[in-house]
């Protein structure tokens, strides 16, 4: 759920404005990043529009499950970045779907989208969380400081991207291997804990929970006055 | 995905617009009324579960109350407000118009009444008092904050929670008399 600011019982961020529709695509092209995570290249359904950052539901073999967007509304289709979660239903079928296989698309969904300010963006992601932030770079957005915590260095996909547009890209590895260059070993918040200067950011946040909880608890203490966006994927 | 995520363990949460604040802060205050409101009005509609008309137009509002406090989860000079639907006239006419018909069928009153009376009416009053403490709240956090103008959706927002506790009010009173029972006047 996007911007999961809590109004009692409702997560807000799953619609206020846009129209959402149901549309149908086709798979055109899958490729390996690494061993666990692949891109998919999917038709992009007439009269679809979408903001970087947000996602849709994709649904195969009755399975539906929401994923961002990487590729840029200009762009002829839809791209998304995908791990292969052991055992997940959807993740294994879009692994192995044959080409031309339909699916059909849900929304587009989501506030996660970026929003220009005087102060810095930082955007932290980790795995598959990086999607969005693809989607913004590849629309123009520049200038942001990236930190993209994976375990090893085959997971930094896109990386060529983000050393062209952002102002400080940053890998963060958490494996034992041989460091990349200008790579951080250790996780995303223990980057932000001993390397970010202290300030007021436009902090956007997009992956697994236990760093968003644990990125938002540090930035309440060392950041005040930031803005945090969060995308939770699990 | 988990319903918890633990980024409110300390006191702050995040408004749509991101920014953390404590969750004293009486914008959270305001938007929590409302949600509270929402949710006796969940209750009202379960208590009037066979009338299924009277379920539904609460439906439409409790829909129309979740879309007001996302403005009130919203800094108003935040950017993030050109994301979040206005709540219109239509809705506030929904209300007026509703609020004339329940009225025609109704007696006129000439005295203070007791809120109660049947099980629904007094539901209905119940979210009448808490309709107005939103009120009261969001006027505070609007005027406050916005001390120069306050803007056209903020107004909007204003009269939609006026005219909420006028309904509910000759709501309270339908539900009485469908059910056969007499507003009870004040006496002293
Ligand atoms: C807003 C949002 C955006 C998302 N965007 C993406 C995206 O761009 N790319 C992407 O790969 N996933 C994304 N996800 C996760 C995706 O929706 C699915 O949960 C994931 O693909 C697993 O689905 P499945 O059917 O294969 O697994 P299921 O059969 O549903 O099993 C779920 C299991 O997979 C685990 N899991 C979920 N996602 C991951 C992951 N990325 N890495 C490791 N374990 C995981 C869960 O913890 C759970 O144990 C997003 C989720 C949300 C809520």
């Amino acid at each position: 759920m996007a911007l999961p600011i809590n109004l009692g019982n409702c997560k807000v961020g799953s619609n206020l404005k846009t129209k959402v529709a149901t549309h149908s695509a086709v798979l055109l092209k899958r490729k390996w990043l690494s061993h666990k995570s692949f891109e998919i290249m999917i038709s992009s359904p007439p009269g679809f529009q979408f903001e970087p950052g947000q996602r849709v539901g994709l649904s195969m073999g009755g399975h539906t499950r929401d994923y961002s967007i990487v590729s840029a509304p200009q762009e002829a289709e839809l791209i998304f970045c995908i791990r292969s979660v052991a055992g997940g239903k959807l993740s294994t079928l879009l692994s192995v779907a044959d080409m031309g296989a339909p699916v059909s698309v849900y929304g587009p969904h989501g506030y996660f989208t970026f929003r220009s300010t005087t102060r810095s963006a930082v955007f932290v992601a980790t795995g598959t969380g990086i999607a969005p932030f693809c989607s913004m770079t590849r629309s123009g957005i520049s200038n942001f400081t990236l930190l993209h915590g994976v375990r090893r260095q085959e997971d930094l996909y896109y990386a060529n991207q983000f050393q062209q547009n952002a102002h400080e890209y940053v890998p963060c590895l958490t494996a034992a291997d041989p460091l990349p260059q200008k790579a951080f070993k250790g996780k995303v918040t223990a980057y932000l804990e001993r390397h970010l200067p202290s300030g007021a950011y436009d902090f956007y946040l997009c992956g697994r929970q236990e760093m968003i909880r644990d990125a938002t608890l540090l930035i309440d203490e060392r950041f005040p006055d930031s803005l945090v966006y969060t995308e939770i994927f699990y | 995905m988990k319903i918890y995520t633990g980024t409110g363990d300390k006191g702050k949460t995040s408004l749509f617009s991101g920014d953390r604040i404590s969750k004293a802060d009486a914008q959270i205050d305001a938007y929590g009324d409302l949600d509270e409101l929402n949710s006796i009005l969940g209750a009202l509609a379960a208590h009037l579960a066979t009338e299924e008309k009277r379920v539904a137009e609460l439906q439409q509002i409790q829909s129309d109350l979740l879309q007001a406090g996302a403005w009130l989860a919203t800094r108003p000079d935040s950017s993030a407000t050109d994301s979040l639907r206005e709540v219109t006239t239509d809705q506030i006419h929904f209300l007026e118009n509703a609020i004339d018909r329940y009225e025609k069928e109704l007696p006129q009153l000439n005295a203070f009444i007791l809120p109660g009376g049947h099980i629904t009416a007094a539901w209905a009053h119940l979210a009448r008092t808490v309709c107005r403490r939103c009120e009261r709240k969001a006027v505070s956090l609007i005027t406050q904050s916005m001390k120069s103008q306050v803007t056209e959706p903020y107004q909007h927002l204003l009269v939609y929670l006026n005219r909420l506790s006028d309904y509910l009010f000759v709501l309270a009173r339908h539900c009485n008399r469908i059910h056969g029972i007499a507003d009870k006047p004040w006496k002293l």
